[in-house]
């Protein structure tokens, strides 16, 4: 059986005040508006806007702490590693004004590890942070803000047909169901002595050693995706057009949010092709380290 | 005067699934009344829910292979209907409603059919109100499924069934993850339905609870063939009583002509010395809950001492398997502490638990990934690192036991449920740990098996101790010689069989139901001085 995330009506929250389809379209127009930055002047607004929903949300810390911690933990590893290796920026920046240099004191095969701190290499870190951050945000949201039985009928409304809609509905609660799945599976294997956390050997042997854990998962998520066709079959699905027992009415204020959501993601691509918006570090700093 | 149309009439129908050998079914003609209840029994394999699939339409547009006969419904021959015209003549409700269930909400699980077939919301609505009051469950409309308990969850699926008000009713062992009083709850409504003109076929192996509703026919099937199909007085006289469960006034009836059984020695690796070492578990003031909002279990306190063989009773939901996960050390106690052989869970890795506490879960896929049999009931005593011979003599044993040698080569994930639970448990008794738990040991599994798996199980002298969740309550009464019982998160009695089920007011309350053995035992336990099977009280 699918489960859900974690929803629940909250008191004062701004995210719930919306209708769902409200909301998810003015999500889409964010994320492709915040995708069009690099500077981090335009993309601090999507910042405070993000931080503005997640404060407004209602959603209790110890609930999504988990989530939150893991999501930004790994943005901000990326972002870190970026700044390391200078890989990724490399592509909106052309040239590198050098604030320091480290050197390593050792050698591996001739080669010796340098660490480069560029004004470039800072700023796209940072940018990197804010932008990814962001949408990082606007997303965790969602699965704890919307309610799961009107998924089908959120997607049906913003224009998606009824099987694309119930797919979507299924497929949003695939992803906690497969992690309740892989947790039990965690539990049955512990329970018979294995431990993931003294897996050794080289990579071949380690990805074999996950067999007890990737085997039933994968087995467990087939076999259950084959009992949902079936449980739709016997009850009719796909013969025709549906109707949908939820029903969803706009109001003043969710059309006044997806009006905001198009400007801002019109104004983006204009601001865009105007020249504006591409990766940005202050003169001042690149005159110092020239 | 012309013969009312038949709702079904199945002829000759004969099906071989495309990637196995041999029939899974042959030959099977039977027709049907309208008001009818029909109950299919049979061995696990046996073909039941393979004639189930090919009634229901999924067989052949799901399952392919080789199909002959025909299938009748109302007189018309379904094989060129599409799936959806089918499902609003017949209606299936699965063994396991989580595998059903598809809405978030009752109101949209039960409508889920209704909305597909385009129907106006109105419409919706009455017919979803109908079913949900027909089955008493108008309460839990607005509910979210997965919350609801086991029991709940069968009636909502059922709800979503008979909201599209099919002629014909197809359920594949709609008993076999309910309570005792849940069981009887969906028996009451599914006989309900039948005397409103509704054909039932009841695919089930708790047969004795069926009877109770009183089925107008009863097929017994063996090896994908019918062996027996008429009234249930006759069933009793062509069966084996040791393979289909029978009241226990009927087996008492037949064993009298057979010699007694052997009375098996529980435990017998267990010396009288041993009784008064220390407790093998102990649960100290044990309190927890998944979130910091809801506690599941409340104060908790017991022991497991060595010679226990635990039955553990209660209803759905009960928290009877949060309880045992903490003998493992896979759950940790909000508050309290649980000790296994002295040692504080929480300072203890399941893994090292798992040497002396071995836990077969509930569902056997969670756990099987190796390509053959041996090498699943391999994989925990690698893992606790047991001599390479040791383990080779571990593995036998344990396939012997649970009837399954035949299928040492076979791919775990390749055999039937009922067989694939049988690997989670030898998989767990290679293990050879001191104390073996098992959730729900039998269900889904046939009489014969479970009985004998049980009785060998319970022979093994590796073990010391023996804790085994159930819905049956006379698993408890042959096997045990301990109860607890566990409502609402909290211990609601322990003790002896004979002092904690007599009490017919605490198993109501418990959502527990007197069997017919159980009675029986009162009734002779003054001559007997304990609880017995059937065929030993027919030697008293």
């Amino acid at each position: 059986m699918l489960v859900a995330w974690r929803y629940r009506k909250r008191k004062n929250s701004f995210i719930q005040s919306f209708d769902p389809r409200a909301w998810i379209i003015f999500y889409a127009c964010f994320l492709f508006a915040t995708l069009s930055f690099w500077d981090v002047r335009f993309l601090l607004p999507f910042f405070v806007i993000a931080i503005f929903t997640l404060i407004t949300s209602g959603v209790k810390w110890h609930e999504m702490r988990r989530a939150f911690l893991f999501i930004v933990g790994f943005v901000f590893f990326f972002a870190f590693l970026t700044f390391l290796t200078g890989r990724g920026g490399s592509e909106v920046y052309k040239e590198e004004h050098l604030i320091r240099e480290f050197r390593a004191s050792f050698s591996i095969l001739g080669w010796t590890p340098v660490l480069k701190v560029t004004v470039e290499r800072a700023f796209f870190a940072v940018s990197q942070l804010v932008r990814v951050t962001s949408i990082a945000v606007m997303t965790i949201l969602i699965p704890y803000s919307l309610n799961p039985a009107l998924y089908g009928i959120t997607f049906k409304g913003i224009g998606l047909p009824d099987k694309f809609a119930y797919a979507m509905d299924l497929t949003m609660r695939f992803i906690p169901t497969f992690g309740r799945d892989f947790q039990l599976t965690m539990d049955a294997q512990r329970a018979r002595g294995y431990e993931l956390d003294k897996i050794s050997g080289g990579i071949i042997q380690q990805v074999r050693k996950l067999g007890p854990v990737i085997v039933p998962v994968t087995i467990h998520a087939i076999i259950g995706s084959e009992d949902i066709i079936d449980a739709m079959d016997l009850r009719a699905f796909g013969v025709g057009p549906r109707t949908w027992t939820d029903v969803l009415t706009y109001q003043f204020h969710d059309r006044l949010l997806i009006a905001l959501g198009v400007l801002i993601l019109v104004a983006s691509i204009v601001v865009g092709f105007m020249g504006y918006g591409a990766f940005w570090v202050p003169e001042a700093l690149t005159k110092i380290f020239s | 005067m012309t013969s009312p149309v038949k709702p079904l009439v199945v002829d000759n129908l004969s099906f071989r699934y495309r990637d196995r050998q041999g029939a899974a079914i042959h030959n099977i003609s039977f027709e049907t009344k309208p008001g009818e209840i029909l109950l299919i029994a049979g061995a696990s394999g046996c073909g039941k829910t393979t004639m189930i699939r090919a009634i229901n339409g999924l067989i052949p547009r799901s399952y392919k292979g080789e199909m002959a006969g025909q299938i009748l419904v109302f007189g018309e021959e379904v094989k060129d209907w599409k799936l959806s015209q089918i499902s609003q003549k017949i209606g299936t409700v699965l063994q396991d409603p989580e595998r059903q269930i598809l809405g978030t909400k009752v109101l949209n699980e039960v409508a889920f059919g209704l909305e597909n077939l385009s129907m106006p919301r109105d419409e919706i609505f009455t017919r979803v109100d109908e079913a949900l009051n027909f089955l008493k469950i108008s309460h839990l409309r607005d509910r979210e499924t997965f919350n609801l308990s086991g029991g709940e969850k069968q009636k909502v699926a059922l709800a979503g069934v008979l909201a599209m008000r099919p002629s014909i009713l197809l359920l594949d062992e709609p008993l076999a993850s309910l309570d005792p009083a849940s069981a009887q709850d969906t028996l009451d409504a599914v006989r309900a339905l039948a005397d409103q003109g509704m054909t039932v076929l009841l695919v089930e192996h708790r047969v004795e609870d069926v009877l109770r509703i009183h089925p107008e026919r009863v097929m017994f099937m063996s090896e994908g063939e019918i062996r027996y199909l008429g009234d249930a007085q006759g069933l009793s006289k062509v069966v084996n009583y040791r393979e289909v469960k029978l009241p226990a006034e009927q087996i008492v009836t037949r064993a009298k002509q057979d010699p007694p059984p052997v009375q098996i020695k529980i435990l017998p690796g267990v010396t009288s010395s041993q009784l008064e070492k220390e407790a093998l578990v102990k649960f100290q003031d044990v309190a927890f809950g998944y979130d910091t909002e809801r506690e599941v279990l409340h104060g908790i306190n017991l022991e497991i001492n060595r010679g226990d063989v635990i039955a553990v009773l209660g209803p759905n939901g009960a928290g009877k398997t949060t309880f045992v996960k903490h003998a493992i050390g896979l759950l940790k106690p909000k508050s309290g502490s649980v000790f296994v052989n002295g040692r504080d869970t929480r300072e203890a890795s399941v893994a090292e638990i798992a040497g002396m506490l071995g836990y077969v879960f509930q569902s056997p896929s969670h756990m099987l990934f190796a390509p053959t049999v041996r090498e699943e009931l391999a994989f925990g005593p690698t893992n606790l690192r047991h001599p390479k011979e040791q383990i080779e003599q571990e593995v036998k044993e344990a396939l012997k036991i649970v009837n399954l040698s035949d299928n040492e080569n076979d791919p775990p994930l390749a055999l039937s449920f009922g067989q694939q639970k049988r690997v989670s448990i030898a998989a767990i008794l290679a293990m050879r740990s001191k104390i073996l738990v098992m959730d729900e040991p039998t269900a889904g599994q046939d009489y014969m098996n479970y009985m004998n798996f049980m009785d060998s199980i319970l022979q093994m002298p590796a073990f010391e101790a023996i804790l085994f969740i159930t819905h049956d309550v006379d698993l408890a009464v042959i096997f045990a010689n301990r109860v607890l019982m566990v409502n609402e998160g909290r211990l609601v009695a322990d003790g002896t069989p004979q002092d904690v089920l007599r009490d017919f007011d605490r198993l109501k309350a418990n959502r527990l139901v007197p069997t017919s053995l159980l009675a029986l035992n009162l009734e002779k336990l003054s001559a007997t001085g304990r609880f017995m099977r059937a065929e030993a009280l027919a030697h008293v």
